[in-house]
């Protein structure tokens, strides 16, 4: 039987994945990614306790956050495409001019 | 169906979208030809919708279903919010006008920016909270990467986005495990549930969901660990725009730290067990990274960064001396407003000394301002104004503000974490006065005038006069931080 | 039984049918010019073999047009998402979630007007 702990259980270990994702990788497509994998752990932990909870707030978040986060990939894919262009390459750790 | 006194209750954040929405219509139809007007609107938008917070002072109000608090508290921050619009507008013009096309756009932002803090500051749900710091957020790093033909822009802004997303994530984590908890999203709620509950798992699991959200929390106002991108972000963004993520996230992200702490928190019986040294911790590495680290800085903005970010510290302190009981003007939180306050102003000022010198030469590294009292006398002069407040020196703001923070801290027992705020200023002199040595005492190269444009002046002057003011008649401003504060209770 | 399956049998042979004498007639009557762009498969306009040497391998760079596109539909297709609760309660809702929606609605074209005003919807 699948219980709200399982479902909560499961959304820690995506979030952890997610989170080592961002951590180690260096490409900002990838790491965009992950961050989209956190966010959908997210979204699984809200629908779980939506339900467990009985109450429809959690699912209303989800709604947002899934917006929310298309609106943070235009943004985040606008700034990778004018970074490209000028420099050729989008690995964050070549691409870093701004030190110290 | 929202009656006509909902409506005035949210009249600020009405004007400004009214307004972020004409700004952005021009623009489509008559684009270049009105460019140069743009700004002027969003002048008048800003001013108007600063008229409408202050005539609003007094109010209090829970407006749909619970999720917009309208109380003094919010007001606070919705009459700093328009006023750091104003002055960064003023100082924008004449920085975009020789470096890019599309300046409408860049008013469209920073009106919606503006709109975003004011939601911030009025957000009492967990979802409120999310939606208006994401907000905030994508409007600043459009604003970051505004120059898109510069390789240092577009840098900033991808790296202020990464640690934006990554620390948003984890702060939603957060929030759905407080809504697993409590079964609502709404701050009161969540503090009622955490008060019933003696349950002690429960009380472990809200510790570890609440020090998630303090990490998004963090993100915004630059707390160590969670200030990496702040250098990088204030190095590379349009100086105009470095001035305003300095200030104006910082002051709504205390907003939302302050009302999230203060509404949440006191239902957690382990809360100053593990809360106050957690936060203590915080404060004092906020504190001396960001001064350490801003003595061997060479760029003027990457210093100011590493400044701003030990400022928070100070402010910080505020929070963790908190007395929710007492009326005693030293109750921690007066300190963290009118030190916001102060800070606003001084920041915002030196800034805009960086601006007019770099408007009329390029220059941002500090060996470069050798001679600039005999290139521009009035720059250099405010420049010692403005290091000396954020020193914390009197006769300024930043003196009032430290004294109010330092002594809530002093008057709660936290005589360590006082003594390292004092040291901590005494060891930022060391490089505020770097700046002002190279200005005063090195011999110039160049020694031709700079022309300071003159809204840049009148900026310079009236920040000037406002660090002065607030220091020899503070009473207005105590006044303020007090009723707002009392509303928060 | 047999005529059951004798039915699908023949609306097998009609759907083979259907497309095959079109494409039969066309093949009679069409004239006959092949050159190398006709016979390739077509795959948005692009061909591998346009590619230098050097870039014909997985990683091939494809053009920033393709995101603009894609980050302008992605953000409007995602907004959707909040038409469907409003449509579903509509007659509940009554007139003040209609003028709510329009509101949203003429934000969001306000934002199609500029993609479209600063040329980013027409193909170059």
């Amino acid at each position: 039987m699948l219980t709200v702990n399982h479902l909560i259980f499961l959304s820690a270990i995506l979030f952890s994945i997610g989170a080592v994702g961002v951590l180690v990788r260096r490409n900002p497509l990838i790491m965009f990614m992950s961050i989209e994998l956190m966010l959908n752990a997210v979204n699984l932990a809200f629908v779980a306790f939506a339900r467990y909870l009985q109450n429809l707030d959690g699912q209303v978040f989800v709604f947002l956050i899934l917006t929310v986060a298309a609106a943070e990939v235009a943004v985040g894919l606008a700034i990778i495409v004018a970074l490209f262009r000028q420099r050729e390459t989008i690995d964050v750790d070549e691409a870093s001019i701004l030190k110290g | 169906m929202p009656d006509a006194q909902t409506l005035w209750l949210i009249s600020p954040e009405l004007v400004l979208a009214i307004f972020g929405l004409a700004i952005l219509l021009f623009a489509i139809i008559w684009r270049e030809r009105v460019y140069g007007a743009l700004a002027w609107v969003a002048l008048v938008g800003l001013a108007l919708a600063l008229a409408a917070a202050v005539n609003l002072w007094g109010a209090h109000a829970r407006l749909f279903a619970g999720m917009y608090a309208v109380d003094m508290f919010a007001l606070f921050f919705k009459i700093v919010a328009p006023i750091a619009g104003i002055l960064v507008v003023l100082i924008s013009m004449d920085y975009l006008r020789e470096r890019t096309r599309y300046r409408g756009e860049f008013f469209v932002l920073l009106t919606f920016a503006i709109l975003a803090m004011m939601m911030m500051a009025s957000s009492a749900n967990l979802l409120m909270i999310f939606l208006s710091i994401e907000f905030l957020s994508y409007m600043s790093y459009l604003l970051t990467g505004f120059l898109r033909e510069d390789r240092k822009s577009n840098e900033a802004a991808i790296k202020y986005l990464l640690y934006g997303a990554i620390t948003s994530a984890v702060m939603l984590y957060g929030l759905s495990l407080l809504y697993g908890i409590s079964g609502s999203l709404n701050l009161g709620d969540v503090a009622l549930t955490f008060s019933k509950s003696a349950d002690t798992s429960v009380q472990t699991l809200a510790l570890v969901a609440t020090a998630l959200v303090l990490a998004g929390l963090g993100f915004k106002i630059s707390l160590v660990p969670f200030h990496q991108w702040a250098p990088d972000a204030y190095e590379g963004a349009p100086t105009p725009v470095t001035a305003f993520l300095s200030v104006g996230p910082k002051a709504v992200g205390f907003a939302v730290l302050l009302r999230f702490t203060l509404t949440t928190l006191p239902g957690l019986p382990e809360f100053a067990n593990y809360w106050t040294p957690l936060l203590v911790i915080i404060s004092i590495a906020t504190m001396t990274l960001g001064n350490l680290v801003a003595l061997r800085q060479t760029n003027v903005k990457r210093l100011l960064a590493y400044s701003s970010i030990a400022q928070a510290g100070y402010m910080l302190i505020g929070l963790v001396a908190v007395n929710l009981g007492g009326s005693s003007p030293f109750s921690g939180l007066n300190g963290v407003l009118i030190y916001l306050f102060a800070y606003l102003f001084t920041n915002l000022g030196a800034f805009v000394c960086v601006i007019a010198i770099e408007n009329a030469t390029g220059i941002v590294e500090i060996p470069e301002y050798a001679g600039l009292v005999k290139r521009a006398p009035l720059v250099a002069a405010l420049f010692i104004v403005f290091f000396l407040s954020l020193a914390g020196i009197p006769p300024t703001a930043g003196f009032v503000g430290k004294f109010f923070v330092f002594g809530a801290a002093l008057r709660e027992g936290f005589l360590v974490l006082a003594a390292i705020g004092v040291l901590n200023s005494v060891i930022s002199v060391f490089y505020y006065f770097g700046v002002v040595r190279a200005a005063f005492f090195l011999e110039p190269k160049d020694t031709s005038p700079i022309r300071v444009a003159p809204l840049v002046t009148l900026s310079l002057v009236v920040t000037a006069a406002m660090v002065l003011l607030i220091a020899v008649y503070p009473e207005p401003l105590f006044n303020l931080a007090a009723w707002s504060m009392a509303m928060l209770k | 039984m047999l005529d059951r399956y004798g039915v699908i049998a023949l609306f097998a042979f009609v759907a083979i049918l259907f497309p095959a004498i079109p494409l039969a007639m066309a093949w009679v009557v069409r004239p006959k010019k092949p050159n190398r762009s006709k016979r390739t498969t077509y795959e948005c306009g692009l061909e591998f073999e346009d590619f230098p040497q050097a870039a014909q391998n997985v990683w091939v760079q494809f053009r920033v047009q393709y995101y603009i596109y894609a980050l302008i539909f992605v953000v409007f297709d995602v907004e959707v998402v909040f038409l469907y609760p409003w449509a579903v309660a509509y007659n509940a809702l009554g007139l003040f979630a209609l003028v709510e929606m329009v509101i949203f609605l003429g934000i969001l074209v306000a934002a199609l007007a500029y993609a479209w005003r600063n040329d980013l919807l027409k193909w170059v």
